[in-house]
């Protein structure tokens, strides 16, 4: 059951690096922005709004993008540089939903957590990064870094868990 | 993974493609000889190959009014031949010899083999050579998206209507690859699948501009794929919009192929039209060109295509949707949870949305606060969703952290929220989107009256609710003409080129307010002029109360309107005519079987003769099954009383 969770996380861990992702020359162009979408109509353009709203640009950069294996150097300082990449697109983008999870101790953001770090069962991470929620969001201006960096250390700090090792 | 090695394992996927009309593949032979050129074009020409649908639909090649074949596809870096996109033998022999060309490139795209995978799986099926027989090369950028999509399965997503922006009014549609074989096994992976959708890349903020644009084919049209969870954030959290999914049975070789063909697709562009080769029509596009065994765009269109009616065209196929999940927008989570609470915990609820610390009943079981602060959040959410992702409103992240803080408290884990399916809104179970009616009638001074009914689209509220949203009404093209038989005179009773209302039934959480708008033309019923026909916009907003003793849905607004006729007698004597007054909707539904439907309103016409002017309408609609209904109607107005029967066909 590990060693497919594993094999999962692996299958999983080139997710795009998102909102810092660059206009790359990349195989599949992703042109413009991106606001809240119509029947394919795009809808006026958020520009180049900072913050949260990246969440919707980041749909159409660096999508087939020119992300290689390299992620598995480790580029972020959160930890593990397999699963932390994984994790910290995540909540980049779930940042509001992942914390509303995080205090019910359930959700899909947890079960997706779950996958992402090759854990054994999405409970009991529910119930353990429910208690930590203190320290995972000690505040609503906490940085996505940080987020990151305290769920990482949760997750594969405990080892009753059962969370795959970087 | 190499470039080899991938497309080895697509090819053997692809091996079991369902496609009954494959050549049998030859075996390669010992000796690993280089392929001739020569002798693949001459097979592929005595099959017919540019001719076949599985490579036509590759290309996207359609047949033209004089015959010939024009691609919808608009980049040019999508054909290799020098009139590809009007000629798919020569497009489809210049793609062998590229295939066969070993030349480096100087970069990845230009090199056919990387560009045109999809191209690659169906010739080396039908012509019989495999990938280890081309010339080496490699392709990082394609290796590197197959490995991320990866997909085993397809999911085909509907997310439902939002009438609260033109462009999604009617829905959308988006398709999902899986990286489990049944989707819900992999139920807590969905999130990190990949989405793929086809959408305009808009670059006007423009109101004006966005519409015409739109309209007129001056969007360009991409395919995008992306994190399925950014859709799942988008449409259920920001937009309250329930999605529906539909798993589809497709061949491991066809889940290649759409995958394959995902990619040719995303490295080019088409020009959007919002009516016709849309969002929905694109990805319907996308699965018949994977599956060239199905037939799905020969059900929808031809002049406008409907996102629903895309669903509806998936079903036409027997056996290809093989499961329907529904994925609850936050709004119906909320009203769920709600509906779980007792009126006492309902009344906390709106208490902690606004006031976090709110203190609780010291009675009340640790499970229970659990379900009341897990309901407050989702509310917080519901009434803030856009502020809060703009991050421009603190004061309501603020309160946002503190209730979350105060549920994570409790060391209560929220069980899941039991929601039951809704098969009613599932558009496959809708009536057919267009409408035509015949009848007649009898009006006490004109006589009687033949008349025919036309709406090109979608939906009112007296037609069979079953598949459609109970409380929205968007009709494209609304048309009805009347012969009187007394004098022969042809009269247009109304017509509409667009008519939206959106009721919004209010309850203790969510005051929003309803509207309709509408712009047309119609025949003036009162003294301002002789029946003239008069160019028509009107706009009204009001409040919206839903299931009153059960059955009885109430709206009532304070619209405004326009005429405009050479012959009215309007506003100081011009042919402009201004109105204001209140309007009131009744209907009654008796289950799936009859519609009862009341209208009255009430117009001051300021500086105008008359001064003032109304129509009341009432009417029963009587469905038998859901594409077949008898409406009964008598109106009234200052100049006239009829009534009519007219009989509603769905297409």
């Amino acid at each position: 059951m590990k060693r497919l969770a594993l094999v999962a996380a692996v299958a999983l861990f080139a997710l795009p690096a998102v909102a810092q992702s660059r206009q790359t020359q990349s195989a599949i162009r992703g042109s413009g922005t991106y606001g809240t979408a119509g029947c394919g109509l795009g809808s006026l353009a958020f520009g180049n709004t900072p913050g949260a709203v990246q969440i919707f640009a980041a749909t159409t950069n660096g999508l087939f993008g020119t992300q290689t294996f390299g992620i598995t150097t480790g580029t972020s300082n959160c930890g593990p540089g397999l699963f932390a990449i994984g994790t910290k697109n995540f909540v980049e983008a779930n940042r509001e939903a992942l914390a509303k999870d995080i205090s019910r101790g359930a959700g899909e953001a947890i079960g997706a957590l779950t996958v992402i770090n090759a854990c054994e069962d999405s409970s009991r991470v529910g119930a353990a990064l429910q208690k930590n929620f203190g320290a995972i969001f000690p505040s609503d201006q906490v940085s996505n870094d940080d987020v990151t960096k305290v769920i990482l250390e949760t997750l594969h700090g405990d080892a009753t868990l059962g969370c795959g090792r970087g | 993974m190499t470039s080899v090695a991938a497309l080895l394992v697509f090819l053997t996927a692809a091996a079991g493609t369902a496609d009954a009309s494959a050549t049998p593949t030859s075996t390669p032979t010992a000796t690993a000889t280089p392929l001739d050129l020569g002798a693949l074009v001459a097979r592929a020409r005595a099959l017919h190959l540019a001719d076949d649908p599985g490579w036509l639909r590759l290309g996207k090649w359609r047949r033209t009014l004089l015959g010939g074949r024009e691609s919808q596809v608009d980049g040019r870096e999508f054909f290799l031949a020098k009139d590809g996109k009007h000629d798919p033998a020569a497009e489809l022999e210049a793609t062998l010899a590229g295939f066969l060309d070993g030349r480096p490139r100087a970069t990845e795209l230009d090199d056919p083999a990387c560009r045109f995978p999809a191209r690659l799986l169906f010739l080396g099926e039908r012509l019989g050579f495999d990938r280890s027989r081309l010339p080496p090369r490699a392709c990082p950028k394609l290796d590197d998206y197959l490995d991320r999509v990866r997909p085993k399965g397809v999911t085909f997503v509907f997310s439902s209507y939002y009438l609260n922006n033109p462009a999604s009014a009617f829905g959308h549609t988006l398709l999902r690859l899986d990286k489990t074989g049944e989707a819900r096994t992999g139920k807590d992976a969905e999130l990190l699948d990949y989405g793929v959708d086809y959408a305009a890349t808009v670059d006007t903020g423009n109101a004006l501009l966005y519409a015409a644009k739109g309209l007129l084919g001056f969007f360009k049209g991409e395919f995008k794929h992306y994190a399925y969870y950014y859709k799942v954030r988008q449409y259920g959290d920001y937009e309250s919009r329930d999605l529906l999914e539909y798993e589809l049975e497709l061949s491991p070789g066809e889940v290649a192929l759409l995958a394959a063909h995902v990619w040719e697709m995303g490295g080019t562009f088409l020009r959007y039209w919002y009516l016709d080769e849309n969002c929905s029509y694109h990805v319907l596009a996308a699965i018949e060109a994977a599956a060239p065994r199905l037939d799905l765009l020969r059900y929808v269109g031809p002049r406008v295509v409907l996102p629903s009616e895309t669903v509806q065209a998936l079903f036409r196929n027997p056996g290809l949707v093989r499961a329907v999940h529904y994925r609850p927008s936050i709004r119906t989570q909320f009203e769920a949870r709600v509906r779980g609470l007792d009126r006492a915990e309902a009344a906390l609820v709106e208490r902690l949305e606004s006031e976090p610390g709110a203190s609780l009943p010291a009675g009340l079981a640790p499970d229970r606060q659990a379900a009341v602060l897990d309901a407050a959040v989702d509310l917080l959410d519901l009434r803030n969703a856009r502020a809060l992702l703009m991050g421009k409103d603190p004061a309501a992240a603020l309160r946002r952290q503190a209730l979350l803080v105060r549920r994570a408290a409790l060391p209560v884990q929220s069980p899941p929220l039991a929601i039951a399916d809704r098969p009613e809104l599932r558009p496959e179970n809708g009536h057919r989107t267009l409408r035509l009616g015949a009848g007649g009638g009898v009006a006490r001074e004109a006589g009687a009256f033949t008349q025919v009914d036309l709406r090109l689209a979608l939906h009112d509220l007296g037609d069979p609710p079953e598949g459609y949203p109970p409380f929205a009404q968007i009709e494209f093209v609304p048309l009805r003409l009347r012969l009187y038989t007394d004098d022969r005179r042809v009269e247009l009773d109304d017509v509409s080129i667009v008519e939206v209302t959106s009721l919004s039934p209010v309850n203790r959480f969510d005051l929003r307010p309803s509207w309709r708008m509408r712009a047309g033309a119609t025949t003036v019923r009162d003294a301002g002029c002789d029946r003239c026909v008069a160019g028509a916009a009107e706009l009204g907003g009001g409040f919206t109360a839903a299931r009153l003793l059960g059955a009885l849905d109430l709206l009532a607004l304070a619209e405004t309107e326009l005429l405009y006729s050479p012959r009215l007698s309007g506003t100081d004597g011009r042919g402009v005519r201004a109105g204001l007054g209140p309007s009131a909707i009744a209907r009654v539904r008796a289950g799936t079987a009859a519609t009862f439907l009341a209208e009255a309103r009430w117009r001051w016409y300021p500086a105008a003769a008359p001064e003032s002017g109304y129509q009341l309408t009432a009417g029963v609609r009587l469905h038998a099954g859901r594409n077949l209904s008898l409406a009964l109607e008598g109106r009234r107005t200052p100049e006239d009383d009829e009534v009519s029967a007219t009989v509603f066909g769905y297409f």
